[in-house]
């Protein structure tokens, strides 16, 4: 459309914008604001706008006891360890990238499973680590499985896109329960249930069809004439996907795998049938928010919120581009 | 892999024409349909039913059109502007729902935000009632499913031709008449496809309203997958919570096969 030019025009235009952007974002600033004041600033009646920030609700939420100097000097030490190995390793060395990646990665998951060795943690950094393994296990199954099926999709067959498509509908569309009693029942006769194992199987079960339907619209951009010159060439079937299609393909794969991590990181109802103790940063929050054990701790619930989104609306906002990239490539093209 | 799906199913169907509780996991008890008599003749099952129909006429409608409008005011702006308002506007997608329902909580408790300013307004305390939890829970659900509808619209509109609207503007068209007969047409598959999500996603709806019902059993504001799930695992009936999840699916299926059909009709006239 012809841009509006008037200026009344475009004022309306802003005012309305910001006054959408408001109601996206007050909630979400208001809850960050609370977590940083003291459990009585937090419950007054009027809202304070001015106050001292605390970090008071943070450190009793993720720690049991505050830690002593020696060991607060540790977590510093190793933060800076990683940040330097990202810095330095992540693109000059002349050793391949692959397995800086995977040198930095073994790093982190050194560091989580050992900062509870030197300070008292709480609970919540339990949970932490079960958002984590659960979401990775996740992402990891239902992105390499969705990618093999995706392509057969997007290769072998005319129609099956448009089924596929329906089915992925379809399935969407079926009330979970349907899905996880049975899940539920068979865990508890198998003794599968509470255990990791179980969440990521039906985890992947119940958002496979969406994967499947997004990574198959990203494999059908692909020239075919690729794989053909490279099987001319003395590949495999196999061997021209993962040499050849994998490389060109990794924005989609990376996209899915992001749009999977928020749909695991994201699950609620799937955990709480399915665990008794692995309980991942969603259901942590249920305890926060005033039930028996802690009536009304608004600070704390405020600081628990904030804790269980800050991870995901970092990697999120990190690569933003790739997923509206992806969801409108899903989306629009069908 | 279609055996991960269909498997469950086929169990759900097993599992809710037979009597199982808790302690019986091993030993169910076939009992045909009773568990569909039982379910069809709860007036707490009907009442949830109702309140689901009832945010989903009010939340699909609102939040396509909040989406597009928003999405074409940002289609006006400059990309830099954009590229200020949008992270910000896509905030409610990314935050967990769970976190989202007790963000919108923390607001309306007497400590919160809007507690504040509605007794500053209208000069009495705001309290969570029925009729105001119930609201809240829609408010909810417009809140936070806006953003993916907004991202869709305006993905769509950076494919809209230019010519089209260009030429309709020669031939005088008003920018409601372009809005009608021009930019709705070109979303229209779009928009069809935002809705049947939307509407399955408000039928499963489960986090939201769980949250903010949990600690207050008097709010009669549960949904078909609340109560479903109250039946099922608080209550330990399995079957007649499997009878609730079959018939909430066949609910489901009657009406989204029409639109089924037409997303199907859709795409191969276009192949």
């Amino acid at each position: 459309m012809r841009p509006v030019t008037n200026p009344v025009g475009r004022f309306v235009i802003y005012a309305l914008l910001i006054m959408f952007l408001l109601w996206s974002v007050v909630p979400i600033l208001w809850i960050t604001l609370q977590s940083f004041k003291t459990q009585r600033q937090a419950a007054a009646r009027a809202p304070l706008f001015v106050f001292k920030p605390t970090l008071e609700s943070y450190g009793r939420l993720w720690l049991d006891s505050s830690p002593d100097n020696l060991a607060v000097l540790l977590i510093g030490l190793m933060a800076v360890v990683v940040l330097v190995l990202l810095a330095v390793f992540a693109r000059r060395l002349p050793i391949p990238r692959n397995i800086v990646y995977a040198g930095i990665l073994g790093a982190v998951i050194v560091i989580i499973w050992g900062i509870p060795k030197i300070v008292d943690t709480a609970k919540f950094y339990d949970y932490f680590v079960n958002s984590l393994i659960v979401s990775a296990g996740a992402v990891i199954f239902s992105v390499s499985i969705g990618c093999l099926s995706g392509y057969a999709l997007a290769r072998y067959s005319g129609m099956s896109g448009v089924v596929i498509l329906l089915v992925a509908l379809a399935f969407r569309a079926l009330p979970r329960m349907a899905f996880l009693l049975p899940f539920y029942w068979m865990g508890r006769i198998s003794g599968l249930h509470d255990t990791y194992f179980l969440v990521i199987i039906a985890l992947v079960a119940v958002n496979q069809p969406f994967t499947i339907w997004l990574l198959r619209s990203f494999f059908m951009d692909i020239p075919r004439e690729i794989e053909d010159a490279a099987m001319i060439d003395g590949a495999s079937r196999l061997g021209a996907f993962l040499k050849v299609i994998t490389p060109i393909m990794w924005p989609g794969i990376f996209s899915t795998a992001l749009f999977t991590l928020l749909l695991a990181y994201h699950e609620f109802l799937l955990v709480r049938i399915l665990t008794q103790s692995k309980w991942t940063l969603p259901l942590a929050m249920v305890q926060y928010i005033g039930g028996a054990q802690m009536p009304g701790q608004i600070a704390m619930q405020a600081a628990a919120a904030v804790s269980s989104t800050i991870p995901i609306v970092l990697v999120i906002l990190f690569f933003q581009k790739q997923l509206v990239k992806g969801l409108s490539a899903g989306a629009v093209k069908g | 892999m279609i055996a991960l799906m269909t498997v469950p199913l086929v169990m759900a169907v097993w599992l809710s024409l037979n009597f199982i509780t808790f302690r019986t996991l091993d030993a169910p008890e076939f009992v045909g349909l009773a568990n569909y008599q039982d379910v069809l003749s709860d007036s707490r099952f009907w009442g949830a039913l109702r309140f689901t129909l009832l945010i989903a006429l009010i939340s699909v409608p609102a939040h396509i059109i909040i989406g597009l409008a928003v999405a074409l005011l940002l289609d006006e702006t400059s990309t830099r502007i954009r590229s200020l308002f949008l992270p910000g506007m896509l905030m409610p997608m990314i935050v967990v729902p769970v976190v989202g329902t007790l963000m919108f909580r923390q607001l309306f408790e007497p400590t919160g935000l809007f507690a504040w300013f509605f007794s500053e307004v209208v000069g009495r305390r705001f309290i969570f009632t029925e009729f105001s939890v119930k609201a809240l829970i829609i408010l909810h659900t417009i809140w936070a499913s806006t953003p993916f509808a907004l991202v869709i619209f305006f993905a769509g509109l950076q494919t809209l031709p230019g010519e089209l609207v260009d030429a309709s503007s020669i031939d005088g068209a008003s920018r409601l008449q372009q809005l009608r007969y021009v930019i709705i047409p070109h979303l229209r598959s779009l928009i069809v496809l935002e809705a049947l999500i939307a509407l399955m996603d408000f039928f499963r709806l489960f986090d939201s309203v769980f949250i903010l019902t949990e600690q207050n059993p008097i709010f009669k504001a549960d949904t078909v997958m609340t109560y479903n799930f109250r039946v099922a695992i608080t209550v330990q009936r399995l079957g007649k919570g499997s009878a609730m999840a079959i018939l909430a699916m066949i609910g489901i299926f009657v009406v989204l096969i029409p639109f089924l059909i037409m997303t199907y009709r859709e795409q191969i006239e276009e192949r």
